[in-house]
């Protein structure tokens, strides 16, 4: 416990101080969600929607720090971990490397949380948003999200072959899903078109289980997406295991 | 007395192709030993599959009496290794390189006292990567001291530096084999290892070519310096002729 508390405070001054994350997982969701906020108000969602535009953008706003760790952070930084022959160090130490890989793990898990609470916060004190689904469902909905997310990071940091390519696939993951999932860009304002293009990316699933969830919509609209979320997870972590690449 | 490491015909080769080939190594405690040989003539492979991090095809490895496979937790509180390459983060600061050290041993030393020793207390919250080469190396052997090893392994560790900054590497080994650590070194440097190592062997293409002390290796040359003995035995001087 001792080499995970300090290594966890460790990387996460590191993290911190390359402020990437920061950007992209604390500000960038408050930004979208101010900007939202801004443009649509409490305008309902739709003509004669019980909730409003806001409320409904709630749960893909709260995606966007997930998808920042899990497919750029993550990535990015296992696979410069490994280049640096960081983790082969630990290979030659009482500890893994599997523990460094735990605490990048929980790092993203922190931001995504502080993410969370900052958009509620946010969301609900200049907005007036209310959470009206049940915070159990969203809760496991975010960590269903958070998993499936962070595995598809293990998968591309364990397996790319040099930092180069994971942070190519890292790019041709992250800017499509960021914007066309709609966790910046709201689903509903897409052409249907565009919206069908956007229902291959794993993240418009995860939203739309979030979405429900926060809503409080019926959960059997969701099964769908929540099948896509549970099997990525198991693909991505049974590729991560089988073919992850310490050096 | 029992030796620190013991390797007994270790062999091993990568798609066919010979790395190293019955490579026998016997370093008793408090030794410094010298591995060396050109560049591709398997020092590297020869420490890997000693520290376990690849697997020797055949032959048996024993480092302080365990088995560097098997015995890995354990056995890894007692050897301090340190890497050709720098292996750590971006813009980590040296007093954070040493935390995260320390954190990974049950018994380590205090690193503040090493520093001290090492004349680097007043870097502690400088980045590692703005130290100079020698302050650097320098700090890659207090990390292998972070977990009071009675056995460490330096690989290359005054490559690249300048005269006064090798010097000064040395200064500090000769305090640590003062004191009694058992110390596995590779150099390029014949001038280093006369100085410092009380057995040398020369690889050639994986193979053994000379074992023993630095007086027997002269001897047994047609040389009176090390450094031609040295490249007697690794032929390099052969291959350097030819490219004239």
């Amino acid at each position: 416990m001792k080499t995970f508390n300090t290594m966890l405070k460790t990387e996460l001054k590191l993290s911190l101080r390359g402020m990437d994350m920061f950007i992209f997982a604390i500000c960038m969701p408050i930004v979208v969600l101010i900007i939202l906020g801004v443009i649509y108000g409490n305008k309902p969602a739709y003509d004669d929607a019980e909730y409003s535009f806001l409320a409904q953008s709630f749960g893909a706003i709260s995606t966007i720090a997930i998808c920042a760790g899990g497919v750029m952070g993550l990535p990015l930084v296992i696979s410069d971990y490994r280049h640096k022959k960081i983790l082969k160090r630990f290979k030659v130490t009482p500890t893994s490397p599997s523990v460094i890989l735990t605490v990048q793990v929980t790092i993203y898990t922190i931001y995504s949380l502080v993410s969370l609470v900052l958009v509620y916060a946010v969301a609900k004190y200049f907005f007036g948003y209310q959470l009206n689904g049940s915070w159990f469902q969203f809760g496991c909905g975010y960590l269903l999200v958070m998993v499936s997310m962070f595995s598809i990071g293990m998968a591309v940091g364990g397996i790319a072959p040099n930092s180069k390519i994971a942070s190519v696939i890292a790019s041709i993951l992250y800017f499509p899903m960021l914007i066309f999932s709609g966790a910046t860009l709201p689903y509903e304002v897409m052409p249907t078109a565009l919206q069908k293009v956007a229902d291959i990316l794993p993240l418009t699933q995860g939203i739309k289980l979030l979405k429900a969830a926060s809503l409080g919509l019926s959960i059997d609209g969701v099964i769908f997406p929540i099948i896509v979320m549970i099997s990525l997870a198991v693909i991505c972590i049974i590729i991560s295991i089988k073919f992850f690449k310490w050096e | 007395m029992q030796t620190t490491i013991e390797v007994e015909k270790l062999s091993k080769s990568y798609n066919g192709l010979v790395a190293i080939e019955n490579v026998n190594i016997s370093i008793s405690p408090g030794m410094v030993f010298g591995l060396l040989g050109a560049n591709g003539a398997g020092k590297s492979t020869t420490i890997e599959c000693i520290l376990g991090t690849k697997k020797q095809d055949s032959g048996t490895v024993s480092i302080l009496g365990m088995c560097p496979q098997t015995d890995r937790k354990k056995l890894f509180e007692e050897v301090g290794i340190q890497f050709q390459e720098a292996n750590y983060q971006d813009k980590i600061t040296v007093g954070e390189l040493c935390e995260v050290t320390q954190s990974l041993y049950k018994t380590a030393a205090d690193y503040h006292d090493l520093l001290k020793q090492f004349g680097l207390l007043d870097k502690t919250k400088s980045p590692v990567s703005e130290l100079s080469g020698g302050q650097r190396q320098r700090l890659f052997i207090i990390l292998a001291l972070i977990p009071k090893p009675k056995v460490v392994f330096l690989d290359e560790l005054t490559t690249g530096l300048d005269a006064k900054a090798r010097r000064d590497v040395w200064k500090s080994l000769s305090n640590l084999k003062e004191k009694g650590l058992t110390i596995l070194l590779t150099s390029h440097f014949m001038d280093e290892v006369e100085v410092l190592c009380d057995k040398i062997c020369i690889l050639k293409k994986g193979k053994t070519v000379f074992y023993g002390t630095i007086a027997e290796a002269i001897a047994s040359s047609p040389f009176d310096k090390f450094e031609d003995a040295y490249l007697w035995y690794s032929d390099e001087e052969e291959k350097e002729n030819e490219n004239i």
